[in-house]
């Protein structure tokens, strides 16, 4: 540890240059991922919402609603459907006019419309789905999802591209500062790495303090970055409680589970803290290899 | 045991190193190379150590060719060897004990072991009191002396000395000789010198060479050229 930390004294600009790359790429690729997980997450819950929901006229019989259902069923590309009879959407404006007695006096069930609330297998069978209903007898008006959709799917897609190419201009740029800074490290030992080698150095024991060093950095740039996106994520907390109050959970299909990213816990923080250790250990590693293996020729 | 068969060294422009030489080295000997500078001396001392390899001949340092290519144990073989040389080769930024204590640490020693060594290896070459001294506080002498307790400790049996006494003064020079001569019953010693009057006084076995080719193998000879 002391010949790691005078390692650190002797060169303190190469050094901070070396944390600070780690301690930005972390930091920024930390965002991402916890960005790009709860934007997956609200995909996921929308998914989970009626994707398009057809109300009819109010006179209308049930048995024709009855039929379009069928059909639709038969179509394949339905994946549920629920029917909502008049009584019901009576009662479900109730509840959610349960403080205005006013509204409530002003409505009876009869002329609150019947409707069919209904899953496509694949987004891109709504527009298709709502042109059909559309066409069909005594339909009055059928909302669908689709913009909604559309619209997180391109951001979804955008941040996902975005952080990629992101991803590899960072991971390149901090390999490239820390093997310079490696290189020029190795180059103030030179002669002491001369005489090891001279006197029976294995290429590990030669190579071990750079790693050091670099599980170092690694280490303490994680623990910086992840501290400060636990202060954003907290200070942004009453924001998010705000704008998220109807969703009560947020979460990301992971092989046989599905992690919760809201309401933020210890379980997602975890894993993004974990990751972030590996990614910020793993490219300091990489780096050291890099200018060891290259410019060591041990 | 060292042994060298015909062994010949080009350097990458065409000029030559050593040409065709032959000798053998057995245990606890020990040998002085003389010869006047590019003679071949120090490229002898750096094929054992296998800083370089011969363009022909063979090397066999124990039971190793070393000149074979499937010969990866380079590490194992230099634990085996102790360097000294002209410049020294110490670490400044480091202290006495930390220098010495080097050669162990690549080895794998533990601290108790390395403490015992580093401390016996003092005390021969006399510089007990300046363990924690740093190489700025020396001398040349002392300096040159950490050098061979360096390249003693952790039972390194051969010990290749190239010009150690080439920059010290005649008393100081001595007082390194006084030391080598309590190393030559326990150790194989190869001692690459200009120095007449160190290899006159020994009276060992000398090797002469000249232009790269071994013209002299004299046992308890002097330095007449």
């Amino acid at each position: 540890m002391n010949e790691i930390l005078t390692s650190i004294r002797r060169t303190p600009y190469q050094s901070l240059a070396a944390f600070l790359i780690l301690f930005f790429t972390l930091f920024l690729s930390t965002a991402m991922f916890i960005s790009l997980s709860f934007l997956y997450g609200l995909l996921g819950y929308v998914e989970t919402r009626p994707q398009v929901t057809v109300y009819f006229q109010t006179n209308i019989p049930q048995n024709e609603i009855f039929k379009i259902r069928d059909k639709l069923t038969n179509s394949d590309k339905v994946e549920s459907i629920k029917y909502v009879s008049k009584e019901e959407a009576y009662k479900i404006y109730k509840e959610l006019n349960k403080d205005n007695p006013l509204l409530l006096e002003m409505v009876t069930s009869d002329i609150l419309p019947a409707s069919l609330e209904i899953f496509a297998k694949k987004p891109e069978y709504l527009p298709e789905l709502a042109d059909f209903l559309k066409k069909e007898p005594g339909v009055d008006e059928v909302n669908f999802q689709k913009d909604i959709l559309d619209r997180l799917l391109v951001l979804t897609d955008i941040l996902r591209k975005t952080t990629i190419v992101f991803f590899g201009f960072l991971i390149f740029l901090a390999v490239l500062v820390l093997t310079t800074t490696t290189l020029f490290k190795i180059a103030l030992k030179k002669e002491e790495i001369e005489l090891l080698k001279l006197l029976g150095a294995s290429n590990f024991y030669i190579k071990k303090p750079f790693l050091l060093e670099a599980f170092l950095f690694g280490t303490t740039a994680a623990v910086g970055s992840f501290v400060i996106i636990l202060g954003i994520l907290f200070s942004l907390k009453p924001f998010f409680d705000s704008y998220l109050k109807d969703i009560t959970q947020l979460n990301l299909p992971l092989y046989f589970t599905q992690l919760t990213v809201w309401p933020v816990n210890l379980t997602f923080l975890s894993i993004a803290f974990l990751l972030s250790l590996v990614f910020g250990i793993g490219i300091a590693f990489l780096a050291t290899l890099l200018a060891t293996q290259k410019y060591l020729k041990i | 045991m060292i042994k060298f068969e015909n062994v010949t060294k080009k350097f990458p422009l065409g000029n030559l190193a050593l040409d065709e030489v032959s000798f053998d080295v057995e245990d606890k000997e020990f040998i002085f190379l003389v010869g006047p500078s590019g003679a071949g001396k120090t490229t002898i001392l750096k094929l054992i150590m296998r800083e370089s390899v011969p363009s022909e001949g063979t090397i066999l340092v124990d039971d190793f060719d070393i000149t074979s290519n499937e010969f990866t144990q380079v590490e194992i073989l230099r634990r085996k060897i102790g360097m000294i040389f002209q410049d020294f080769k110490i670490l400044f930024d480091k202290n006495i004990y930390e220098n010495i204590a080097l050669s162990l640490k690549v080895i794998g020693l533990p601290d108790d072991q390395i403490n015992d060594q580093v401390e016996e290896a003092l005390e021969l070459v006399g510089l007990s009191k300046k363990t924690y001294d740093f190489p700025i506080q020396l001398s040349a002498g002392e300096i040159q002396r950490v050098a061979i307790a360096r390249a003693i400790v952790g039972d390194r049996d051969i010990i290749l000395a190239d010009e150690p006494t080439g920059n010290l003064d005649p008393k100081t020079t001595w007082e390194i000789m006084r030391i080598f001569k309590k190393l030559e019953k326990n150790k194989t010693i190869l001692f690459a010198t200009h120095n007449t009057d160190i290899v006159n006084s020994f009276q060992k076995r000398v090797l002469v060479l000249k232009q790269g080719r071994l013209t002299k193998d004299q046992r308890k000879g002097g330095y007449d050229i």
